[in-house]
């Protein structure tokens, strides 16, 4: 016999005001079963709490109905409080009769009907409640970091520095990023190198760090705590493990004219080379598709002048597993490529660039050595053009969004040309100015106010050349519109930020989902922003949107300490409101016939196969099996079965049956 | 035939199968099941343009999978069934030996299921062009017409199960209509316990009824149930171009192509 017990809050107002709570309780202690059932004014509150518990140890409830606000909100609170007087925290259901009443519907009798048949289904679903218990998961704890710019080494840092094993991929040569590309960083300008280098040799260092550069990820099975994942590492041709790092090789190597990603194109690197100087791993890879040997079969000079002989032409991609508890997506963005842009004409003129450019030529290792020489004929430029939004907030090209660090970086550029080059004049293009972060407006306003540089609020329309010259035309919009012209020697487009290339495959891979614009996507924006909507992945920095290097650093540490919450705990817990597969007495074991048409049906994988065995070992049948970790409680399964032989805990279908009928036979 | 039944001979000497499941003349002069287990008795085999009850049904059946391996009698029907039941994981090659049989009684040996499953590529899984204006009548009718039509015609129904005993793909040990924690389907031969059962069982068959027929023409009071199955493969083919059986794993409930029409959802 079940002993339910009625608990009807008010929710201050937020009910009473609309719904008769006092006829509402009334008519519940008339249900058959109900032996106890209150209202009061808040059931959350710690009196309200006390109540419930109370009763439970007075009446000796079998099972709580909380009719108040949504289970969203407050289940945890009551199944807890439950839990605490003794009775099995599933054994309470909530009836949402703030959400799913009072807030919907105006006062009377029938609201007060409908909150009494609300409560009414709830008894009877308790009455086939079963106590459950959470699910234990195991964890291992070492995490799995894709991606080797700032975000996945502060990520990687701050997990290892917890204790736990942390394993780093990037798929470039180095890690490094983005940020190993620039020359000074706003707000401060202090240089990036400076900051960013220290970093990655600590990455290099860490006992609880792993680091595979030159791999990405091939595929990523299993669940929170206990993914597998394959790594491809890609062939470097060199063998690390002999290899110095002397030099010697690239320093031979006759393909020369290979333009350096690292320079953003203004350089040239070598086919067996180290990205740049201050390169972690400082060890080269051989980049197969520009080395004579791989695509002539002749040279094999590196492998002569290297005197340790570390060369190996032979080498193989090679698939490595590994077995981690969490994944940590740090894999960064991209910027705009130059057919972005035929208004601008860049690829067409040499002295168009992008910013990514502008920070190579600014910088002390760039192939100017830091001094502002235009690409066409290396002169100092004396005029410049900064174009802020170059293909952000523009839905005519399709990107809707605001690239949130050109607006700095423009600003900084234009500073910086005019630390180097006093006599030059700078301009810049912008439709408005955002520079909301600590001192962040402080900084745009000491480049027009101490450094001149002059900011026009108009769009250019286009670039064209004109006697050696770039003829940059546009409108002041400040001035009603006035058209602008000016002669610039070297124009500087700051591109939009965009997802990396590969990103959608990547996101398929790890089975979480991205935006329109290819960003990984957060799990809610504003109070899950580093979670993604599967457990156990999450994301730091500029691959679920743009945004500068404080924040991404804020949002690594964010996404570590989320790791190493999780790799805190013995044990992963879980809700127990999983599918299962119903069992049996032998010889039946199960009604499921084994036909495995839900495991095509789940969305989450979650399902898979067990057989059951006689003494000697045969398999006598072969069933569906619901993995623990996997189930998200979904229920297609259940919709799915023709033998009615899953069932979601919690939610089975014969207490789903009971609400029903309870409405149906009133 | 004859070829058929020499290799059947063989089989059951060899003792690679315990029982051939083939036609044999019935007492009433149609055809019947038969389950030979002594190569002397392969000559009562038959096979002519009556044999059409599904043989493949018997392949789960707990009473004739005790007597040892099976070999089957197979006409264009019954290697439907097999490879649907393939495809779920009801049989398994090494338990079977398939007597594939064309429409003219000529064995024809199949490898394994995959030979099968190319085999049936070649005959399309249609309704024919009689029964398709039929089902076009009743898609036509207006939802009262339609509504009284089914009613008329499933009333006759006293839940005898039979349709359910003939159908190869009715193999669950515990079908729907017998869970009773609920009780999904009404018991009683009544109106909405009728109209519920055969709902249902067309919904179950979705996809994944091979149009053999067997339903209907097991059933005692001559309904035209197969009507609904049939209504389902023709939306099938149409809607989501179903082209027949096949070994692949999931069938069109339980998977989607990107492709899909979605103009249901309004
Ligand atoms: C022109 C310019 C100037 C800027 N100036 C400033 C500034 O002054 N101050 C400031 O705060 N911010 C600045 N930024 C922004 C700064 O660059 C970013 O905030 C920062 O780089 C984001 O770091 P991240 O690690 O998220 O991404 P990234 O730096 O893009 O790093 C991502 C890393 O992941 C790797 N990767 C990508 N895909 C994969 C994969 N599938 N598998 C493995 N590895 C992968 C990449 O190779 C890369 O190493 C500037 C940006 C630009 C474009
Ligand atoms: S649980 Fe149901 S759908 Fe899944 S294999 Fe078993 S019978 Fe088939
Ligand atoms: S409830 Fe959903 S997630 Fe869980 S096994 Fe069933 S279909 Fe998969």
């Amino acid at each position: 016999m079940s002993r339910i017990g009625v608990f009807v809050c008010h929710c201050g107002e937020n009910i009473s005001a609309t719904v008769d709570v006092e006829k509402v309780a009334q008519a519940a202690a008339g249900f058959d079963d109900v032996v106890h059932s209150v209202d009061y004014k808040y059931m959350c509150s710690d009196p309200g709490q006390t109540l419930i518990k109370q009763a439970i140890k007075e009446h000796n409830l079998t099972g709580v109905v909380v009719a108040a606000c949504s289970p969203r909100m407050h289940e945890p609170t009551f199944r807890k409080a439950c839990a605490e007087a003794g009775l099995n925290g599933y054994m309470c259901e909530m009836t949402n009769l703030r959400e799913h009443c009072s807030w919907v519907h105006d006062r009377t009798e029938e609201t007060t009907e409908k909150a009494i048949d609300l409560v009414r289904m709830l008894v009877e679903k308790v009455k086939n409640n079963k106590p459950l218990e959470p699910i234990l998961v195991p964890i291992t704890k070492t995490a799995l970091v894709i991606g080797g710019g700032i975000a996945g080494i502060q990520t990687s840092l701050d997990i290892a520095n917890c204790g736990h094993k942390v394993i780093l991929v990037e798929k470039e040569p180095s890690i490094g990023g983005h940020m190993s590309q620039l020359s000074e960083t706003f707000p401060t300008l202090d240089c990036s190198q400076c900051i960013l280098t220290p970093r990655m040799v600590e990455v290099a260092q860490h006992p609880n760090i792993e680091l595979i550069t030159y791999a990405e990820l091939d595929s990523l099975e299993g669940y929170i705590g206990n993914f597998k994942a394959k790594i491809r590492k890609k062939a470097k041709s060199v063998d690390h493990s002999v290899c110095t790092g002397c030099g010697d090789c690239w320093g031979k190597c006759p393909s020369k004219k290979i333009p350096s990603e690292f320079n953003a194109g203004l350089g040239s690197r070598t086919a067996i080379y180290v990205p740049f100087p201050q390169a972690v791993p400082n060890k080269p890879v051989i980049d197969k598709s520009n080395c004579n040997y791989y695509q002539k079969g002749k040279c094999k000079i590196c492998e002569k002048f290297c005197k340790p002989g570390a060369i190996r032409f032979d080498q193989e991609d090679e698939i490595v597993e590994a077995e981690v508890g969490a994944v940590v997506v740090t894999t960064g963005f991209d910027v705009v490529k130059p057919e972005f842009f035929p208004e601008y004409g860049y690829g067409k003129y040499k002295d168009v660039i992008t910013g990514l450019q502008f920070e190579r030529l600014a910088s002390a290792s760039g192939p100017t050595l830091g001094e502002i020489r235009r690409p066409s004929d290396e002169k100092v430029p004396e005029k410049v053009v900064f174009i802020a939004c170059a293909g952000s907030r523009d839905p005519a090209k399709g990107i809707n969004y605001c690239s949130k660090i050109c607006c700095m970086y423009t600003a900084k550029h234009a500073m910086l040309y005019q630390h180097k080059v006093h006599t030059g004049k700078s301009f810049v293009f912008y439709m408005d100015i955002r520079a909301a972060g600590k001192n962040y407006d402080e900084f745009v306003r000491r480049a027009i106010e101490e450094d001149k540089v002059n900011y026009i609020r108009g769009r250019v329309s286009t670039v064209y050349e004109k006697d050696g010259k770039l003829i940059v035309k546009g409108a002041d919009t400040l001035m009603n519109g006035e058209p602008i012209e000016i002669e610039a020697d070297m124009v500087v487009l700051a591109s939009a930020g965009i997802s990396n290339p590969g990103s959608e495959e990547l996101a398929q891979k790890l089975h979480v989902s991205y935006d329109r614009y290819k960003f990984f996507a957060e799990a809610h924006p504003k109070l899950k922003p580093v979670e993604t909507n599967t457990a156990g992945i999450f994301l730091a920095g500029a691959c679920q949107a743009p945004k500068d290097i404080p924040e991404t650093v804020g949002m690594a540490s964010g996404a570590a300490s989320k790791v190493a919450a999780l790799f805190s705990q013995p044990e992963l817990k879980r809700e127990p409101l999983i599918a299962v597969v119903n069992r049996q007495m032998p010889p039946v074991f199960s009604s499921c016939v084994g036909c495995f048409l839900c495991e095509t049906a789940c969305p989450y994988n979650a399902i898979g196969r067990e057989e059951i065995k006689d003494r000697n070992g045969n398999v006598i049948k072969t069933l569906a099996r619901v993995n623990e970790g996997l189930c998200q409680g979904c229920g297609t399964c259940v919709a799915f079965c023709r033998t009615k032989s899953i069932d979601i805990q919690g939610f089975s279908n014969e207490q789903m049956y009971s609400e029903v009928m309870a409405l149906l036979n009133d | 035939m004859d070829n058929v039944k020499k290799r059947a001979a063989e089989l059951l000497k060899s003792e690679a199968v315990k029982v051939v499941i083939g036609y044999t003349m019935g007492t009433n002069g149609k055809p019947r099941a038969a389950f030979i287990q002594n190569a002397e008795d392969v000559d009562s085999l038959i096979f002519n343009a009556q044999c059409v009850q599904n043989l493949a049904v018997y392949l789960s059946k707990a009473e004739i999978k005790q007597l040892g391996k099976p070999a089957i009698v197979a006409p264009l029907n019954v290697l439907r069934a097999i490879i649907q039941l393939a495809s779920e994981m009801q049989i398994q090659e090494n338990e079977l030996i398939v007597l594939g049989v064309s429409p003219d009684g000529e064995l024809i040996d199949f490898q394994n299921f995959s030979a099968i499953e190319k085999y049936l590529e070649d005959f399309n899984m249609e309704v024919d062009a009689k029964e398709k204006e039929t089902l076009e009548k009743i898609s036509s009718m207006s939802l009262e017409e339609r509504w009284k039509f089914w009613n008329e015609e499933l009333a006759e129904c006293f839940k005898c199960y039979a349709c359910r005993a003939a159908c190869p793909m009715c193999y669950c040990h515990k079908c729907a209509v017998e869970q009773n924690k609920p009780q999904w389907i009404p018991v009683a031969a009544h109106r909405l316990g009728n109209l519920e059962w055969h709902i249902m069982r067309a919904m179950h068959l979705a996809g994944r009824c091979v149009n053999c027929d067997a339903c209907h023409e097991a059933c005692p009071k001559g309904i035209n149930l197969n009507f609904l199955t049939k209504l389902m493969l023709n939306d099938a083919q149409e809607e989501f171009g179903y082209t027949g059986v096949t070994l692949k794993e999931g069938n069109l409930l339980s998977t989607f192509k990107t492709n899909d029409q979605e103009n249901f959802i309004q």
